[in-house]
């Protein structure tokens, strides 16, 4: 029975995300990944004046068995760089996933609660510690990682010279793109710190 | 316990001790708990509380309160449970504060401005009219539709769907909310009752919701043993034997098996020593050493006895003597050193500690070995209950051999006394009480133990006359010096002999 209720509620929902304003202003979509609806892929614009601004960053979506009375399994698959995301598996901190996810909220609502969890983080309930260490303490810092990990993984417009000179030099060293840039965000960008921890 | 049952079980205690008569077997075996009869225990008034009575206790609570507060019942519970079943402190809170507030807090709706709350935020319908549920998204008519107080409404399936999931799954009880988004007003009891259909889930939502009132009431306690759902209520909380319906005999205060002569303080501090050490130290005092510098545990895994410790202390030193490896040179093979100060230091210290250790494990094997031996004659229930139906078709009657029955009863006393008397040995430091409490232990002791040979091995249907009486002879000894044993502690505790090491 649970198990009809979950079918029938995700078909009527994803009719509802389709039809839904924010579709048609293209800042969320969902698909299916196969016909089961136990798997769903969805996709959220950054929010304007973010540093996610420009990036599409795609979720996983699991539906339970016992969904809607528990919340579906979302994480992203797209690496971000934000306190409430894990940056090694996309893991999200958000209370509507957890204990305070309520039957009545939607897909919809839920991929406008992520979209807004990208404009207001909660550095004081991270998922993410050396991120969110980052967001407390050196602002700016973060800001400009953001920024550069959506440009490097969502499509973001902003490209940073400065930055992207200091992964080549990592890269020149035979390290590879991705470990060289979660090396030196986790070091603020300080290179010797990040080369140290590479081959240490 | 009623009083019936009271007198009952005051004849039994008596006559046993009396007489000794077998035809009081015949009344024992009704009473069937070993554990029950024990003559050791003062009066302790006690009642045995099934779930069905917890809820009427509690519903007697509510209704205490709501003689003088006359809010709904299903309010009040949750009231009251938000204020851990302090009736006073709700009292003070309802009629010193502002009510608004305490209502907001223990997310209910305040019942006296409830009308005009649900005029607000319920949408106006035709009775023929269908709604659309916010859960299933399925339009049905407005009569399979509910909600509470706060106005959201979703469909009887879905709320029933919901509550189980909440229940079963995530054990939630006092605490559901309402399945609207950020909507935190509680479901009442009454409604929980009436959505769920499932006899099952309605056990367990009975059970939680008493859960935290058992808990919250010291005059309340859980029967400990697994799967049962009673709880014990006294009159006032005490460190005493209760039994429940279910057979199992607890201490009421700490919740633990019945201790005696043990106090339930040291009990826990014993129960937390053994979970901590146990067979790793035994291992340890076997196989290892101490660095004579830093205290860290060192396992020998080759030939050389020229020591350097790897715990960043770098200390050089002896394996055989302990002592600093210098003066050592190149004859260690026939390490001369041993009277050296500072290696006699070294093992000094280690000496003690060992000792402590090895003190420790001397009273854990005792009282494990009681208890291992405890759980054996369980099994010696079964093997007796063969024996004695073999003696009944040799012409005994029934009431002739029952007293095989009784003889495991008071073994298992025994064992159990026993074992808790290794444990107050622990902690005991050496005085002339003291001494006399050993010998008690040991005579118990040696009485116990043959008492469980005789059981275990010596019984055959040929030497069935004699054996009875030596058994008999046996387990009225035993009893009677358990009883001198734990009342000997008893005398101890009020005159103040004890002194103990920690």
């Amino acid at each position: 029975m649970a198990t009809n209720i979950a079918a029938q509620r995700i078909k009527r929902e994803f009719k509802e995300v389709i039809k839904s304003e924010e579709v048609a202003q293209c800042s969320i979509k969902v698909e299916l990944v196969n016909d089961s609806c136990v798997e769903l892929k969805g996709e959220i614009a950054g929010p304007p004046d973010t540093p996610y601004e420009g990036g599409n960053f795609v979720l996983e979506i699991k539906i339970p068995e016992t969904y809607p009375f528990n919340p579906p399994k979302v994480r992203f698959t797209t690496k971000i760089w934000h306190p409430n995301i894990s940056s090694v598996t996309g893991a999200i901190c958000l209370d509507i996933l957890k204990d305070q996810w309520a039957a009545a909220m939607t897909l919809r609502t839920v991929l406008l609660s992520l979209q807004a969890l990208l404009s207001a983080a909660e550095p004081d309930d991270p998922q993410d510690a050396v991120v969110a260490k980052q967001y407390k303490e050196h602002p700016e810092m973060f800001r400009q990682t953001a920024k550069h990990w959506t440009s490097a993984y969502a499509g973001g417009p902003c490209k940073m010279p400065e930055l992207d000179e200091k992964i080549r030099r990592l890269t020149d060293m035979g390290v590879d793109e991705h470990n060289a840039r979660v090396a030196l965000s986790s070091y603020d960008w300080d290179l010797e710190r990040a080369t140290e921890q590479i081959f240490s | 316990m009623d009083s019936e049952e009271e007198t009952l079980y005051d004849d039994i205690d008596s006559g046993n001790e009396s007489s000794g008569d077998d035809v009081d077997f015949a009344m024992d075996v009704e009473s069937s708990n070993p554990i029950e009869r024990t003559a050791d225990t003062d009066e302790y008034p006690f009642e045995v509380l099934s779930t069905e009575e917890i809820v009427q206790h509690m519903v007697d609570c509510i209704k205490d309160v709501n003689t003088v507060v006359e809010i709904p019942a299903t309010t009040t519970r949750i009231l009251l449970n938000h204020f851990k079943w302090d009736k006073e402190k709700l009292m003070e809170r309802f009629y010193d504060g502002d009510q608004e507030k305490l209502f907001t807090e223990a997310h209910v709706i305040n019942p006296f401005t409830k009308t005009s709350a649900l005029i607000k935020n319920r949408p106006q319908i035709k009775t023929n009219a269908t709604e659309e549920c916010g859960v299933c998204f399925m339009a049905l008519p407005a009569s399979m539709m509910t909600g509470l107080e706060c106005g959201h409404r979703f469909c009887t399936s879905c709320w029933g769907e919901y509550l189980t999931t909440k229940i079963m799954e995530e054990g939630v009880g006092q605490t559901i909310a309402c399945a609207a988004h950020a909507c935190d007003i509680l479901v009442d009891d009454a409604n929980v009752m009436r959505l769920i259909k499932d006899s099952k889930v309605k056990l367990k939502y009975q059970h939680l919701i008493t859960n935290s009132f058992v808990e919250c009431n010291r005059l309340l306690r859980w029967c400990p043993s697994p799967d049962c759902n009673n709880a014990i209520k006294v009159q006032y909380v005490e460190s005493k034997p209760v039994t429940c319906k279910c057979n199992h005999t607890f201490c009421f205060n700490c919740g633990e098996n019945w201790h005696d002569p043990v106090k339930c303080r040291l009990l826990r501090k014993w129960i937390k020593k053994c979970d901590d050490d146990s067979e790793t130290s035994n291992w340890i005092a076997a196989n290892t050493k101490e660095c004579p510098k830093c205290n860290v545990t060192i396992e020998k895994d080759g030939g050389c006895n020229h020591m350097i410790c790897k715990n960043s202390c770098k200390t050089e030193f002896c394996w055989v003597c302990l002592g600093p490896w210098q003066p050592h040179g190149s004859s260690w093979y026939n390490c001369n050193r041993y009277d050296e100060e500072d290696a006699k230091v070294a093992r000094d210290a280690q000496e003690k500690s060992r000792a402590a250790l090895q003190r420790y494990l001397f009273y854990c094997n005792r009282y494990m070995n009681h208890m291992q031996s405890l759980k054996f004659e369980n099994k010696l229930y079964s093997s007796v209950k063969e024996k004695m139906e073999e003696m009944q078709q040799h012409n005994m009657s029934w009431i002739e051999v029952q007293f095989l029955k009784k003889a495991v009863d008071i073994l298992c006393l025994c064992r159990q006394t026993l074992m808790y008397t290794y444990v107050f040995a622990y902690y005991l430091q050496k005085n002339n009480q003291s001494v006399l409490f050993e010998d008690n232990q040991r005579d118990l002791e040696s009485a116990t133990e043959c008492l469980s040979e005789y059981l275990e091995r010596d019984i055959t249907s040929e030497n069935l006359a004699d054996i009875k009486q030596k058994v008999q002879d046996k387990y009225r000894y035993c009893d009677s010096r358990r009883k001198v044993l734990l009342e000997h502690v008893h005398e101890g505790y009020e005159k103040d002999w004890w002194d103990y090491l920690d």
